[in-house]
């Protein structure tokens, strides 16, 4: 708990540093003093990611002591990471596999992709099969008044026709048929 | 802005400041001639007015009493009736800056909303936003309703809403949001009577405030990063999974924050994208624990 406490201040000192050199740079004019801020804050934020390295590793071993004493539905809410719907919805994070995208996905099956109740959210776009559960722009599986589990196509052309590099920032999953 | 001794603040609320701290040391010295300015308050629930009262950097009895003229307010003037709108009327002959909050009803010729009466006649929010829209020197759209319909034009849309633009075919200045932060109205005058018309993105807003996705500052970003997602409302962590809307969000809420820079939505719930094109409609739900429901 010492050691946590310890991080936590740890953190919060770099943050401050992270801020007052943030502000720094906007301002400074003279190109080494420059230099020099840009390097402080480049040190710092590698110190702060090995603090939070640090910090994972401690959920880790806290998540692995509880699901070993309690089992998996003792999971405490939301710590540890991507929840226990882990499974298809952090699909993101993986790398689009060679055999995803070879899944055919008839309408009707498309249409259990919701992303609700603990399905994933799945788009189609131009024929192909998109997952956006995690997508940013997909809060709650819902995008500007659309839904998940449907082709949109024809909205998608109608917003982003000229942002076609939208669909390539997306993970295939298969094909409708 | 001589006298800010470096490093000069750029945080959006020092910005905001000196802005209309140069206006106010400028309207004194005689430099910058007073404008005039017309609040008008069409289809909506009078909630950009009342936040504006909440301003700060500026407050408000300075900013209607130093920094603008305010002619017209119908919820902040003493005169009422057909004296009120004789004032609003005799504007047209001189130069003013036009600020509208609230959406346009254009159902049966606009008969849903009347905002009172001028010689007899009744005078309807739309015929007012046509005939001061026209003669105005800028426009700023206030709010989510006078930018786009907002909440006045959400579905079923019984009056027919919708915003100013749609009404009066003139560039203006759009500042969404329900409400409006007072900082993004009061910067934005302040501006527009320093410089002239701030810098605008492709849909109107002002880059000064508008430029930042919420998602990008938000404080709860490094759980979106990890995938760590809240489930209840009352945990610290990313609100993705119930239908927060700051990563569709544009505007500068999470630097600025709220009631003098207090607290912010993210504080204790989800962003629901008020400064967002389409809200509400767009942006529902709100919040629902659908995609976080544990299924077995």
């Amino acid at each position: 708990m010492n050691e946590l406490a310890q991080i936590r201040g740890q953190i919060r000192v770099v943050m401050g540093e992270l801020k007052y050199l943030t502000r720094l740079l906007s301002v400074v004019r003279d190109q080494p003093t420059k230099g020099l801020a840009l390097q402080q804050l480049q040190s710092q934020m590698a110190y702060l990611t090995f603090l939070i390295g640090l910090l994972d590793r401690r959920a880790a071993v806290a998540e692995t002591g509880l699901r070993s004493s309690m089992g998996r539905s003792g999971l405490p809410a939301g710590l540890g990471p991507a929840p226990s719907t882990a499974g298809p919805s952090s699909s993101t994070a993986e790398p689009s596999s060679s055999t995803a995208p070879s899944r055919t996905f008839t309408r009707a099956e498309l249409a259990t992709f919701t992303g609700r109740n603990g399905k994933p959210a799945y788009v189609a776009v131009g024929g192909v099969v998109y997952d956006v559960t995690n997508n940013r722009a997909w809060s709650l599986a819902t995008h500007f008044g659309l839904q998940a589990g449907r082709d949109l196509t024809a909205e998608f052309a109608s917003c982003h026709g000229a942002q076609q590099w939208i669909l390539k920032t997306l993970t295939p999953v298969g094909r409708l048929a | 802005m001589s006298n800010v001794l470096p490093p000069e603040p750029l945080d959006n609320e020092s910005i905001a400041k000196r802005l209309t701290d140069e206006a106010r040391a400028r309207t004194r010295a005689g430099t910058l001639p007073k404008k005039r300015l017309v609040w008008l308050e069409l289809t909506g629930c009078s909630g950009n007015i009342i936040s504006l009262m909440n301003g700060f950097h500026p407050d408000l009895e300075y900013t209607i009493t130093e920094m603008v003229d305010l002619v017209y307010s119908n919820s902040l003037m003493a005169a009422e009736g057909e004296q009120a709108i004789e004032r609003l009327m005799q504007m047209l002959d001189e130069e003013f800056i036009l600020a509208v909050e609230g959406a346009i009803a254009l159902r049966d010729e606009g008969r849903y909303h009347v905002i009172g009466r001028w010689r007899g006649q009744e005078l309807t929010a739309l015929a007012a936003a046509q005939i001061l829209g026209e003669k105005a020197t800028h426009i700023i759209a206030v709010g989510a309703c006078a930018v786009d319909g907002g909440p006045s034009a959400a579905n079923p849309n019984p009056a027919q809403c919708v915003g100013l633009a749609e009404v009066v075919k003139r560039p203006m200045i759009k500042l969404p949001g329900c409400p409006c932060h007072p900082d993004w109205f009061l910067g934005t005058l302040a501006h527009l009577m320093l410089y002239g018309e701030p810098k605008l993105d492709d849909l109107g807003r002002p880059l000064l405030f508008y430029s930042t996705l919420i998602h990008d500052r938000c404080p709860r970003r490094p759980f979106f990063d990890q995938g760590i997602f809240a489930r209840t409302l009352e945990e610290p962590t990313c609100l993705f999974k119930l239908g927060c809307r700051g990563p569709v969000t544009r505007v500068d809420c999470p630097t600025r924050l709220w009631n003098g820079h207090i607290n912010w939505p993210i504080g204790a719930s989800t962003c629901i994208g008020c400064s967002q094109f389409g809200f509400p409609d767009k942006m529902a739900p709100f919040i629902s624990f659908d995609a976080t429901r544990e299924v077995t």
